[in-house]
């Protein structure tokens, strides 16, 4: 039993409780949203952090999912059926997007993923026909998995938890796997990686297309969560706040966009309860995040971290 | 007949102004290799301004100037606090641009509310040119006649002047252009400041003709970047002729297809980027 | 007459209007160990560069083993049996050597596609990467990273990470740059003891520290090849001194 595993069963632990402890239903939706956004986060840093390709229009695979489940669901595919059509939808535009994204590197992959990302919205916003434009699109009715009643707060925090925690652990090995060591090769050295056999675009365009898969799971999530979706989920700002909590947890780590989700959900909910401004409180700590802290939270912390232990081996070695 | 008269001049008009808003962006494109991704919101803050002091009282012309000053200065804030100190981070600095676009926005929320500010067009110019039969709208045709001055004026700055060379220098090899002594942080700031000014100029100019509104920065900055991509990043033509083909799509586009605005505008972007991405982003070819 | 490792036919290509390689066709038989000499800017690297597809030919042909690489991506390359290492290094700096060595090893392996497995647990590829670590001298450092390395180490590394691949062809790319001369010595070592089944091009700056390396020596000059023989021939010949001396 190694250190990190019990870390692990104990934070799990916590998880599992909180339904018992926050009692309050407003702050269990809050849990459940913030899951939902770790999930989105963790899927975008596959891009970001592992893969070295900063993407501006990853809520646009929210979107897309959601509303393909919406539509689906309308059209009579029932719950199974919507779910599974609209994450193989969106995957596949992840596809597409990506045969686009890719031909350019660095600047112009962040441009074009942010010209994608408002083509997705553009539609959503006015082919009003289909997409009930800035009304949105309501999903009538939880699902219920495996029989089970999702529609009070708990019982959909725990499912979301487990959808979560199932996510996180295949993303983790992906992490940890061959393809994610190639990954982080050819985000490091592109050209050296090539020269050793790997192919460098299909790395990308395959780091791409799994992204938009988990980001898709997470847009599944938020369709249930809300029961209704809009074009405001899939705004710029929506990619932005996406990408911030990815940079500001640490995009070079994997719990960085966890910790980044959270902070920025919790500050997103409790700042706009007071006040309107949420939309210069994110442009602030954008322009302060990639001022002073680029390299984020986590690793930040980490490094602290090693620093105060470090003073302790002079003295125990004169002990 | 009419119809498509006026859809014509107001397209030309609408370039013209497109003319304003791309020329600053492209210069800053090419020269320091950053889409300004707050570009429109210094359009927006150029005719919020604009609005404002007309509002007061003020003489229209006094207020493009006021504008003009006004955004460049805070162009000059933002190039000389924030992106100055990022230099050579160039992802940075384009994200830092989205966040300072986030604040504007909301900022121009807070102060001038969600309402429209309308500005009208100077009274003297109000009454239309009647030419054969027909109506101009008078002050469309001078917007586009002040655009076409500061089109002059442009390339006379980038063909004639010493700066403009250092400019076009820059452009075309930022390493070269060092290594000749060219002061190029100090370039940085007179090419920013000079886009600034010249978006705050085009958001007053045309205010009387889209008004001041929250969700104008959005609506403007893919026009932008459209017209960036079309005509070249740092080309002066290609800003000059990309915002009169942008204008003329844009104005048809809208007048026909309403539905498909966004398509319209960011498809062409899209093809663009995908089929000749190297002339401004350049992936190395495997 | 059996087929050459590694035939370049009248390869040209031009930067604008600078012309790096002009006509240059060389030939190298299986098992050779060729010596590519010229003074700076004579178009070196460039030429590596186009063999490995770095750079697309203006015109000319590459062909390795008979087979025409022109339109063959560089990783493709890789798995027909090329390889090389870079004048500059680019090495995975955070990483562990032994780790620098597992990615070499998976450009080469169908498993570089999986998702799912623990990399950590296949142990088979990390000890064929200390083995080939060991084989270049660094079998002690194969768990520090390689920004705890010196120079000499690092240039190691990249010959390592090569020869894991087990290469038809190896292109070396100046491999004895910057190092003291008890690191050269090491490298000529290592370099002599690589089987015949490889084929070695060496590209170097410096004659004097490859010649007893080289059988036969190309000399470029301004992407042009001036004279082509064995060791004894290049340096007798004339032209040589004059394209040094000329310097």
């Amino acid at each position: 039993m190694t250190r990190s595993f019990v870390a692990l069963l104990v934070v799990a632990a916590a998880l599992i409780a909180v339904p018992f402890v926050v009692v309050n239903e407003f702050y269990l939706n809050l849990a459940s949203q913030i899951l939902i956004y770790a999930l989105l986060a963790v899927s975008l840093n596959l891009l970001v952090g592992y893969g070295g390709l900063v993407s501006l229009g990853h809520a646009s695979f929210l979107g897309l999912t959601a509303y393909a489940a919406t539509l689906l669901y309308n059209w009579g595919a029932g719950q199974v059926g919507a779910a599974i059509g609209a994450v193989v939808f969106s995957t596949l535009a992840g596809g597409l997007f990506g045969l686009l994204a890719l031909r350019a590197t660095g600047i112009g992959f962040l441009m074009i993923t942010l010209a994608l990302g408002q083509i997705v919205w553009g539609i959503a916003y006015r082919a009003n026909n289909l997409t009930g434009g800035d009304n949105g699109l309501r999903y009538p009715a939880r699902p219920h998995p495996f029989g089970l009643d999702i529609a009070g707060a708990p019982q959909f925090y725990w499912f979301t938890l487990a959808v979560f925690a199932i996510a996180l652990f295949v993303i983790w090995r992906l992490t940890r796997s061959p393809f994610g060591a190639a990954l982080q090769g050819a985000r490091d050295q592109p050209r050296r990686m090539r020269m050793l056999g790997h192919n460098v675009w299909l790395i990308q365009w395959f780091a791409f297309v799994l992204a938009s898969f988990w980001g898709s799971i997470a847009g599944l999530l938020y369709v249930y969560y809300n029961l209704f979706i809009s074009p405001h989920a899939i705004s710029l700002q929506q990619s932005a706040e996406v990408l911030l909590m990815a940079i500001l947890g640490g995009a070079t780590s994997f719990t960085g966009p966890i910790v980044g989700a959270v902070i920025i959900t919790l500050v997103k909910n409790v700042v706009s309860s007071y006040v309107d401004r949420w939309n210069s409180l994110l442009g602030v700590i954008f322009v302060v995040v990639i001022l002073f802290m680029p390299y984020g939270i986590v690793p930040g912390v980490r490094q602290l971290w090693a620093r105060m232990r470090k003073p302790a081996k002079p003295a125990e070695r004169a002990a | 007949m009419q119809f498509w008269i006026v859809q014509t001049l107001n397209s030309i008009a609408f370039g013209g102004l497109l003319f304003l808003l791309s020329s600053g962006f492209s210069l800053a494109f090419g020269l320091m290799r950053i889409p300004n991704l707050a570009h429109g919101g210094f359009f927006m803050l150029g005719a919020y301004f604009g609005a404002t002091i007309t509002y007061y009282g003020g003489n229209f012309w006094i207020a493009v100037l006021g504008s003009g000053l006004g955004v460049g200065l805070i162009g000059i804030v933002f190039e000389r606090f924030i992106l100055r100190r990022l230099a050579g981070n160039v992802q940075g600095q384009v994200l830092v641009t989205l966040g300072v676009s986030f604040i504007i926005a909301d900022l121009c929320l807070m102060i001038w509310t969600g309402d429209p500010w309308t500005v009208p067009a100077p009274s003297e110019l109000r009454p239309p040119i009647r030419l054969g039969g027909f109506a101009f709208p008078t002050f469309r045709l001078v917007v586009l006649g002040i655009a076409l001055v500061i089109a002059v004026a442009l390339y006379v700055l980038m063909d004639r002047t010493r700066l403009g060379a250092m400019i076009r220098a820059g452009v075309d090899d930022m390493e070269m252009a060092r290594g000749v002594g060219i002061p190029v942080s100090l370039l940085f700031t007179v090419v920013f400041c000079l886009g600034a000014v010249l978006a705050g100029l085009g958001g007053t100019l045309g205010a009387p003709m889209l008004n001041a509104y929250p969700g104008l920065d959005a609506d403007m900055l893919p026009l932008a970047l459209i017209v960036v991509i079309l005509g070249g990043a740092g080309s002066l033509l290609g800003a000059f002729v990309g915002s009169f083909v942008v204008g003329f799509l844009y104005n048809f586009g809208i007048a026909l297809f309403p539905d498909l605005a966004y398509f319209i505008l960011f498809l062409p972007m899209v093809l663009v980027l995908v089929f000749m991405p190297q002339g401004l982003f350049g992936r190395v070819p495997s | 007459m059996s087929t050459p490792a590694l035939e370049v036919s009248s390869l040209k290509k031009r930067f604008g209007g600078l012309p790096a390689t002009r006509d240059v066709s060389l030939s190298v038989m299986p098992g050779e160990r060729r010596l590519i000499i010229g003074p700076n800017g004579a178009g070196k690297t460039t030429l590596f560069n186009l063999i490995t597809g770095d750079l697309t030919p203006d015109a000319g042909s590459v062909r390795l083993f008979g087979r025409e690489l022109l339109q063959i991506p560089t990783q493709q390359r890789v798995h027909l049996g090329l390889a090389r290492t870079y004048q500059i290094l680019t090495l995975f700096p955070k990483e562990t050597l032994c780790h620098n060595v597992v990615l070499a090893l998976l450009g080469l392996d169908p498993m570089r596609w999986n998702v799912w497995t623990m990399l950590s647990a296949k142990r088979h590829l990390y000890d064929a990467a200390r083995e080939a670590l060991a084989l270049v001298g660094l079998g002690a450092s194969a768990d520090r990273t390689v920004a705890e390395t010196s120079y000499g180490e690092r240039r190691r590394l990249e010959m390592a990470m090569a020869l894991a691949q087990k290469p038809k062809v190896l292109l070396l790319d100046e491999p004895l740059a910057g190092l003291s001369q008890e690191e050269r010595q090491q490298v000529r070592d290592l370099l002599g003891r690589v089987p015949r089944d490889v084929t070695i091009v060496m590209i170097e700056h410096d004659m004097d520290s490859a010649l007893a390396f080289a059988e036969r020596i190309t000399l470029l000059h301004y992407g042009e090849v001036i004279v082509e023989g064995t060791r004894a021939e290049v340096v007798a010949d004339p032209r040589t001194k004059e394209v040094y001396l000329g310097e």
